[in-house]
């Protein structure tokens, strides 16, 4: 257990001098970091409504997240979550516009379903390239992801543009508001339950089931998992499969939550930083947790920093980026030579 | 068709330079995804120190300064400390687009765009009518990027130093075996890969136009890094992907204006990615490469648990 306990310290340590060395770009920029850190806690926590909006904004980052661990737990890098939960988004957006007069349990069911197969179809193309030849996943899920990036861009322009919107930025129409499962606050008794029940099934799929053991073992050692008879090429392909369905999820609860209609580039960085969340998280669901409501709170802190202080909102930006940037490092470290690594299904 | 042509080469220009830069860091073995981020601080590196200094070429030094520090601190942090290569990439895209939208606000008192006097030279002038105008309009960048790209071309292929980074990057054992340290030749790749980015990004600002925007890279950076896949590493096959990118991009511009009803930019706009996606699957089955960047993030498939 030491090495856990080490691996959480040193995870720790790399947030903490993320966020120092954060803090020290602002002092030098002549921003008075005291009242910038006690904006972040106000907009995260104590101010009205903040730990609602922390929550709001730690869904997505959680569901993704998770889609990143399991990814990871068999040995893949599906870093296109972006794409998967854009293109997740816009399909429960046609299964709702398209089937107005529904009754709404039924429209939401349905459209969550297609959100979460199109997430899935768009992480298993990537994943069917990678077990059948090889094909790195990850640029395939990064190019993956830029196409439904420009997928959403072109339906909020083009066909499921709202005629009647002026706004500058390209918007769809909205859903009716039978069809939402929260206010525009984002948070509801429905979707926590959703939410933490996804949370409870990742856990236990991992951790305590044959599929997540037979995932674990294909993402250390694809060789020696072959050898155990595990179908290799069939577990990763189900693990990019629920990375994507993870993705297209957090899609379909964002529309039907806090977004009630979709605009052009909405949340633009939480794919990657969901990524970042899962790393923070060490690759773990209460770990991922944990950094979810975190960065939750650090997206939430920034909408509301404008209130306390002119910090432009880039700074947070910049953060992820330094989290990114620092997370991964190994104390102990050494450049790995290149040994029996996973070559996962590819041979 | 002048204007196609012209318009061609503006795009490329900048995307040919970065993905050169691309190439060099490709082949000494690193999936450099932080290609974007130096882009951007490039750009912005510029303007800000050129607008300062009345001068471009102090904004553009500064900027290939700035790049050296973010690219040695790049090689710092994915070598001696041992961080995974993907994840601290687009850690530096991010710490490049987050700290220039918010160093534009620190410093500049704006949000979204500056303007500045300072422009490149334009070599050819004095050109007032036909096709010779849109010539004059080219940057002096633009008219030394196949330059550099033939000498990237010489260095890699026929000098001492890029068959050692060819080495390091298919086989550092061979490399350390004739004495070659693979980190310091990494380095080395990442601190020109770090300079070029900062032509690339100067180019985009005071080249092409006069004014720094907010995530005015606009994906440019993956681009480069798709060119450079595309271009399967080599330093012309890389300017030549740019140069057909650049000439999508052209396309998309135009078509924005004719032919929109019949084909949406966005559509457009995919097929570099798209073609990205079957160069990776087919070159993965022309040719298995054992990379040591697959080696640097195997790290992360493998957790020491």
């Amino acid at each position: 257990m030491t090495g856990s306990l080490q691996r959480v310290a040193s995870t720790v340590v790399l947030v903490v001098v993320s966020l120092l060395l954060t803090a020290l770009i602002l002092w030098a920029s002549g921003y008075p970091v005291g009242d910038v850190f006690s904006g972040i806690i106000q907009g995260a926590v104590t101010a009205t409504g903040a730990s609602t909006s922390t929550i709001r904004w730690a869904i997505p980052l959680l569901l993704i997240g998770l889609g990143v661990v399991v990814g990871f737990r068999a040995g893949f890098f599906n870093i296109g979550g972006q794409g998967q939960f854009y293109i997740g988004a816009c399909c429960a957006l046609a299964v709702s516009l398209g089937w107005r007069e529904g009754p709404a349990p039924l429209v939401i069911l349905c459209g969550t379903l297609a959100a979460i197969g199109a997430g899935t179809a768009w992480s298993l193309l990537p994943g069917y390239l990678r077990v059948r030849f090889g094909t790195d996943e990850v640029l395939t899920t990064l190019m993956m992801s830029f196409i439904g990036a420009l997928v959403l861009q072109y339906l909020t322009a083009g066909p499921m543009r709202n005629p009647s919107g002026t706004g500058q930025t390209a918007a769809s129409e909205r859903i009716p508001d039978s069809f939402r499962i929260t206010d525009s606050s984002g948070v509801s008794a429905t979707v926590l339950v959703l939410v933490g029940g996804v949370a409870v099934l990742v856990w236990l799929l991992l951790e305590r089931t044959r599929f997540g053991l037979s995932m674990t073992l294909v993402g250390r050692n694809p060789t020696m998992a072959r050898w155990q008879g595990i179908d290799v090429r069939r577990v990763g392909l189900a693990a990019f499969a629920l990375s994507g369905a993870l993705a297209g999820l957090a899609g379909a609860v964002e529309l039907y939550g806090p977004g009630a209609r979709l605009v052009t580039g909405f949340s633009p960085e939480v794919g990657f930083t969901a990524v970042v969340v899962a790393l923070v998280g060490l690759l773990t669901v209460g770990g991922t947790v944990v950094a979810a409501i975190l960065f939750g709170g650090l997206q939430s802190a920034i909408l509301f920093l404008p209130i306390v202080t002119d910090l432009p909102p880039p700074a947070l930006v910049l953060l992820h980026g330094m989290v990114a940037f620092l997370v991964t490092i190994k104390f102990k470290a050494v450049w790995r030579r290149t040994g029996p690594e996973a070559k996962a299904a590819a041979g | 068709m002048e204007q196609i042509l012209a318009t061609t080469l503006r795009s490329a220009a900048p995307l040919v330079l970065v993905a050169t830069a691309g190439v060099f860091a490709f082949r000494a073995g690193i999936f450099h995804l932080g290609l974007e981020g130096l882009m951007i601080t490039g750009a912005f590196t510029t303007v800000a120190v050129g607008d300062a200094t009345g001068s471009v070429e102090l904004g553009i030094l500064a900027a290939v300064g700035v790049n050296l520090v973010l690219s040695a601190l790049y090689w710092w942090v994915i070598g001696p400390l041992g961080a995974n290569v993907i994840i601290a990439g687009l850690g530096l895209t991010s710490i490049g687009l987050g700290g220039t939208a918010f160093a534009l606000g620190a410093i500049f008192d704006k949000r979204g765009s500056i303007f500045t006097d300072v422009v490149l030279p334009r070599p050819v002038r004095g050109i007032t009518s036909g096709a010779g105008v849109i010539v004059s309009e080219l940057s002096i960048l633009v008219w030394i990027t196949p330059l550099i790209v033939l000498t990237a071309w010489v260095v890699l292929r026929r000098s001492r130093f890029g068959l050692r980074l060819a080495a390091v990057g298919e086989y550092p054992f061979a490399a350390r075996s004739v004495g070659v340290n693979p980190s310091i030749v990494r380095l080395q790749a990442l601190l020109i890969a770090g300079a070029l980015c900062a032509l690339g990004g100067a180019e985009l600002s005071v080249g092409a136009l006069r004014n720094f925007t907010e995530n005015m890279t606009n994906g440019r950076g993956f681009i480069a890094f798709v060119a450079v896949i595309f271009g399967a590493w080599h330093p012309i096959g890389a300017a030549l992907a740019g140069l057909f990118f650049g000439f999508a991009d052209a396309i998309g511009i135009q078509s924005q204006i004719n032919i929109t009803e019949r084909v949406p930019r966005e559509f457009v706009l995919m097929i570099p990615f798209v073609i990205t996606i079957f160069a990776v699957w087919l070159g993965g089955l022309w040719r298995r490469r054992s990379l040591e960047a697959e080696a640097g993030y195997a790290e992360l498939r493998e957790p020491d648990y």
